[in-house]
């Protein structure tokens, strides 16, 4: 099972390798992500509110923070969720899984099948509350040892962790 | 089967001079218990210090030989078992197909007394300094054996005999003094170097001249009068004296640093790969199997190049003792020798008719783009304050380094093999076999989109985190392209 060194074995399956047809994943995504993000700015709102009433209160600068912080929050939980969606994609051929996100800092990541070492699912509660299912997979390499697919719906999830495990076993047969 | 019903051998343990080289690794991890110590003792209460001390190395020497009353090892016919812990027994048994090789490793002392530390590398990923199979002292002949029985089992499935491990005498590649000198030469450590420089900031009488002070400057560049003439005449022989010190400092270090670790330089072939031996008090001897080799990595530097000196590394599964990610294979080669120990592994020399590409020179320009501002900053403030001029040249020098790297970026399909080169301080030639590569990332940024170029990164196993596989910035279509080529070949 040393499938790391061994890994030079082949595998036919025609596919070409090149870029795959990529697709969009689950929308309930957007609400985990707003969710999420939730979750991280309500603390720093708090936080400014505090700052802004005990600190700054005898400053000229008094009210910004408290102003600027909550607007920040609230343009990045209307509009990133639905940029980050419409950003992220990801694609299966009968080789390789691609997944694209990003747009700032962009990155386009490709895992053949025959390299991944193991697969997970994972379902948070916030995946649970929408209906979504995270794939993570796992490769020997270094750097991306661990590559996600979020937000897909978990049969569709577990049907991609069955093709890709079904690749893992023939290379080693 | 369980474990009991396997034919176990004999219970063996440590040898009982582990009590005294135990006690060595032990001693160096107590930092927490000397600071305490060194507090106590600071602070006027030296009885208690005294006391501390003592008790502090009658529980390590206590703790030191309950543990090897509990630690046994037996060698049965298809694994190895190890039991170990005080309170907690480990019984771990690892069987002899896991067992990738047998390092072995003799510090100063036990090479007096003819005892050696034996890991057993298997291919798991365990963390650094989480040891899956380490017997720390077993007398060497015991090692030996116990490495040739591995070899054997691998070979032959459990049946052969213990046969001769090396298939030719003669070495692969081997290292002379002269060599390994001449590697501590060039050793000569720049991060040293800053090291003693920070440290005349504290010590700066001892050396006569402090390069990080305003007056040191000042009085140079304000020559003219007599005084200062006299005081510009002594400033500058302490300099230079001092330099010269600096220098012969981080000679002398690089030199020691790398007689010790690299005399006696020998690489051998075995069936399975190439075998190491190096050191001069702690000798070690390690096995790197072939079919482990993730990467090559031929790296040389702007003053080993013009005399064609290179080193050579292999990215492998296992890392390399002492916590390093590669492991050396030629601390100090020539081309020619650097493609018999690439051949001995099964890998092609690096031809020199390769078509090389070089990356875009949006590489230096999107770095460029980044430091102007500051360096407009830098340039307007020295103005005021000429102490910011040494900012600005600290910017430029960092482009003209970008530069003078991005002239070194250089990437090539060499048919089943991608090769990156890249740097022009630390010059690295990379040679990836294309089954090798994990996961392919192509990455943009908002800057680089305006360039149209986009990096490429590798996930290759093995390595420290920071040895990253990139080719920096290539244009966006040559990239994908490159990119479906390595992935049609390489799968």
């Amino acid at each position: 099972m040393d499938g790391v060194s061994e890994g030079d074995s082949s595998s036919d399956g025609g596919g070409g390798g090149g870029e795959t047809s990529l697709q969009p994943v689950e929308p309930g995504y957007r609400h985990v992500l707003r969710a999420r993000l939730l979750l991280l700015w309500l603390p720093l709102v708090i936080a400014g509110l505090v700052f802004d009433n005990g600190m700054l209160a005898d400053t000229p600068f008094y009210g910004a923070v408290s102003v600027a912080v909550p607007l920040v929050a609230i343009l990045v939980v209307i509009l990133a969720p639905d940029r980050i969606y419409r950003r992220l994609r990801y694609g299966l051929t009968d080789r390789l899984l691609q997944v694209v996100r990003g747009w700032l800092f962009h990155t386009d990541t490709i895992v053949p099948f025959v390299r991944v070492q193991h697969l997970d699912v994972t379902r948070g509660p916030l995946d649970k509350t929408f209906g979504t299912a995270t794939l993570v997979v796992h490769t020997a390499g270094t750097r991306n040892s661990i590559v996600t697919v979020p937000g897909l719906a978990p049969g569709r999830a577990a049907e991609i962790r069955d093709i890709i495990r079904e690749h893992i076993r023939t290379d080693f047969e | 089967m369980s474990p009991d019903d396997r034919a176990v051998g004999e219970a063996e343990r440590l040898h009982p001079l582990f009590l005294i080289s135990g006690l060595g690794t032990s001693l160096r991890g107590m930092a927490g218990g000397y600071a305490f110590i060194a507090y106590l003792a600071v602070s006027g209460q030296t009885w208690t210090a005294l006391v501390a001390a003592v008790l502090l190395l009658a529980f390590l020497v206590g703790s030191l030989f309950v543990y090897w009353t509990r630690f046994e090892f037996r060698v049965g016919s298809s694994e190895i078992r190890i039991d170990s812990g005080i309170f907690s027994r480990t019984h771990r048994s690892i069987p002899f197909d896991r067992i990738q090789d047998v390092d072995i490793s003799q510090g100063p002392l036990a090479r007096l007394v003819g005892i050696a530390k034996v890991k057993f590398e298997t291919g798991g990923s365990s963390a650094p300094g989480r040891d899956e199979g380490v017997l720390h002292a077993i007398p060497l002949e015991r090692a030996e054996e116990l490495r040739a029985l591995v070899r054997a089992r691998r070979s032959a499935g459990g049946e052969a005999a213990p046969t001769a491990v090396e298939i030719q005498q003669l070495p692969v590649f081997a290292m002379n003094l002269g060599r390994v000198l001449l590697a501590g030469v060039f050793n000569f450590s720049l991060a040293l170097f800053a090291g003693l420089i920070g440290a005349t900031e504290t010590f700066g009488e001892v050396l006569g001249f402090d390069p990080l002070s305003r007056e040191f400057w000042l009085g140079l560049l304000n020559a003219g009068d007599p005084i200062a003439d006299y005081i510009l005449a002594h400033r500058v022989a302490a300099a230079v004296a001092g330099a010269a010190l600096l220098v012969l400092i981080g000679l002398a270090t690089g030199i020691v640093r790398t007689v010790l670790r690299e005399y006696g330089f020998r690489l051998d072939r075995t069936e399975v790969g190439l075998r190491r031996r190096r050191g001069l008090l702690t000798r070690t001897d390690v096995t790197l199997p072939a079919r482990r080799a993730q990467a090559a990595i031929v790296g040389t530097g702007p003053l080993r190049e013009p005399f064609g000196w290179r080193d050579l590394r292999l990215q492998s599964l296992a890392s390399d003792e002492g916590g390093g990610g590669d492991h050396v294979l030629a601390p100090l080669a020539r081309d020619a020798e650097v493609g018999t120990i690439l051949a001995e592994l099964g890998w092609r020399p690096l031809s020199p008719a390769i078509d090389w590409k070089r990356v875009s020179s949006a590489y230096v320009w999107i770095l460029a783009l980044g430091l102007a501002p500051l360096l407009l900053v830098a340039a307007l403030a020295a103005l005021e304050a000429p102490s910011f001029a040494l900012a600005a040249a600290v910017i430029v020098g960092l482009l003209v380094i970008r530069w003078r790297g991005w002239r070194r970026t250089l990437y090539a399909l060499d048919d089943d093999r991608l090769l990156i080169r890249s740097g022009w301080w630390r010059r690295r030639t990379v040679v990836l076999p294309k089954a090798r590569i994990q996961s392919i990332d192509l990455t943009e940024s908002f800057v680089s989109r305006w360039f149209g170029v986009a990096g490429l990164a590798f996930g290759v196993a093995g390595g420290s985190g920071f040895s990253a596989h990139v080719i920096p910035a290539v244009p966006r279509e040559s990239a994908r392209a490159l990119r479906r080529q390595l992935l049609v070949l390489g799968s």
